[in-house]
């Protein structure tokens, strides 16, 4: 019986093995010939379509701002869901559960609905404008629709949820008889805070920020609707040069060039972080 | 005292923040139930409304519901497709010992990696290339949207019944064949059952991810296959109507009831971890 299970798993192997490469290697090769619209190609190898990402300001562009906002979005989500993973970490009663569980229900409540809510919001006759208009706060409306501050607050609200999960998940791990012993042994607050459970939750928020960076450079639809067609992040940018240009050949090239940037900016932050890891302890 | 009193404030700032983040998440919400409710005869929004009325009830075009009947149907097969995968993929990661075993667990993760738009743009070429050579053409098709969505979805169930497997106790199985029942008999009598409440769960994630995408369908869907969320998004973009906010508040409820009836059934404790290991 104990042989077999294994071989439970190889259709399923051999169906999603077939359809990721399948996939991937008919698109991403097309990046290697030339682009003759229409979803034609050219019938000779070439680096032209990458030459001309590094070589045109729009590919560039859209490469560094969709980084920033990522890193931007990755930060912030950060810093505003970590005290709340931890209240909820350290909660004794059954809320922490309802509180989770409401998290979970607002995260697979479709995404347009919620980027709807958050443009009604945020739009120059919306209900946030006349509020800060009363206030006397600003004094004719502002609005981060069509703005990239705009596509950074989707950003977050599109990870917020899963940054909670994520570093509840972590903080539980930590135990709280540690916080407890700092204490005893007269530790202020500040103190049990950051020399016990930042540093014991480090791995696990750098595992979490790379999470949200990583949903933040492949995400579409906020990106394209809070952005309002003026925000050209690179998934954006993808859909657009397929769509309405149908030049597959330079879609596939800004598609390769995204997923390794990602994979190259996860590498290199893991590689740092480890390397952090191995200072601090040289020195500690 | 003084400890007492930065104790208290402490909880105060703890609470309000917690508050603010729920208040962000949920804000959106709020606002699209309540700006359906609306009764101005405006193409702008109003929140808080200002005077009630079901008027944007009456006023949802008939083909927002047939995009509502392709998603359904869409999402209830690639959820069940999902499952075909999913369950013997994390019974086979979960159980076997084999070498390379992390490369296999990352290769099922792949599509949660790859950007959903890349997805789509790849699945749409795929197509035109086995429509090539085969002259079967599933681009526009239902059959291609599920092809693509169950790809999309599958590691959502294999993320929730492994969580389930990960637990398992293993004695009861083996009890169950030192009693001399097969074993077809202890996996569909003992390992079935018990692992049923992570199908489930599995199964909602990967409806409610085919519910919600995108960027896949915008790609594969067209005309009468376009599904609802991409009929949204088109909307959104080109042609806003209030009535949209009616019926994205009967499937915002209609989403918290399906969570709620999972939750019922599988109790919160699984829902959860399930949901966040994934």
């Amino acid at each position: 019986m104990r042989a077999r299970w294994h071989l439970i798993l190889a259709p399923s192997l051999v169906l999603s093995l077939a359809l990721l490469l399948a996939s991937q290697f008919i698109f991403l090769r097309g990046s290697f010939f030339k682009d003759l619209r229409l979803g034609r190609l050219g019938t000779e190898f070439t680096l032209e379509n990458y030459v001309r990402f590094l070589t045109d300001s729009i590919y560039v562009d859209s490469l560094i701002l969709t980084t920033r906002l990522s890193a931007t979005v990755a930060i912030l989500t950060l810093l505003l869901a970590y005290p709340v993973a931890y209240i909820l970490a350290r909660m004794t009663s059954r809320w922490s559960m309802v509180l989770l569980a409401a998290i979970v229900a607002a995260s697979f409540i479709t995404i347009v609905i919620k980027v709807l809510g958050l443009i009604i919001i945020f739009s120059s006759g919306g209900a946030l404008n006349q509020t800060l208009l009363w206030l006397g706060v600003v004094t004719k409306p502002v609005t981060i629709v069509g703005q990239p501050s705009g596509v950074v607050v989707g950003l977050m609200h599109f990870t917020m949820g899963f940054a909670v999960l994520l570093l509840y998940g972590v903080i539980r791990t930590i135990p709280r008889s540690l916080e407890d012993a700092a204490t005893i042994h007269g530790a202020q607050r500040w103190r049990v805070f950051k020399r016990v459970i930042v540093p014991l939750s480090l791995p696990g928020v750098i595992v979490t920020a790379l999470i949200v960076f990583n949903l933040c450079m492949g995400a579409f639809t906020s990106a394209a609707l809070i952005g309002g067609g003026k925000v050209y992040t690179l998934p954006v940018l993808i859909q657009q040069t397929v769509i309405m240009q149908t030049r597959y050949a330079m879609g596939a090239t800004i598609s390769a060039v995204l997923m390794a940037v990602t994979l190259i900016i996860n590498l290199v932050s893991i590689a740092i972080a480890a390397w952090l890891g191995s200072v601090r302890r040289l020195t500690a | 005292m003084s400890a007492q009193l930065s104790r208290s404030l402490r909880g105060i700032v703890g609470a309000a923040w917690v508050a603010g983040i729920y208040a962000f998440l949920f804000a959106p919400l709020v606002v699209v139930v309540g700006a359906s409710f609306d009764g101005g005869d405006r193409t702008f929004l109003n929140f808080p409304p200002s005077n009630l009325s079901l008027h944007w009830y009456g006023r949802i075009e008939p083909d927002l519901f047939q995009a509502l009947g392709v998603s359904v149907a869409l999402g209830t097969t690639a959820a069940l497709a999902a499952c075909l995968i999913g369950v013997p993929a994390a019974l086979g990661l979960v159980r076997a010992e084999f070498r390379g075993k992390a490369l296999v667990a990352a290769l099922f993760r792949a599509p949660l990696q790859i950007p959903a738009v890349v997805i789509g743009v790849s699945f749409l070429k795929l197509y035109y290339f086995v429509g090539d050579v085969t002259g079967l053409y599933a681009v526009g098709s239902l059959p291609g949207l599920i092809v693509a969505h169950t790809f999309l979805a599958s590691p959502y169930v294999i993320g929730s019944v492994s969580a389930v497997l990960q637990r398992f106790n293993m004695r009861l199985e083996e009890a169950a064949l030192s009693l001399g029942a097969s074993p077809w008999t202890t996996f569909r009598r003992v390992t079935l059952p018990v692992i049923m409440p992570g199908v489930y769960t599995g199964a909602m994630y990967a409806f409610l991810v085919s519910f919600g995408d995108v960027p896949v369908s915008l790609f594969l869907g067209a005309g009468s296959t376009q599904p609802f969320a991409a009929k949204i998004f088109h909307l959104m973009e080109f042609d806003f109507d209030p009535s949209l906010l009616a019926i994205a508040t009967f499937i915002i409820f209609g989403s918290l009831a399906l969570i709620y009836a999972l939750q019922r059934a599988v109790g919160m404790e699984a829902l959860i971890r399930s949901g966040g290991s994934s």
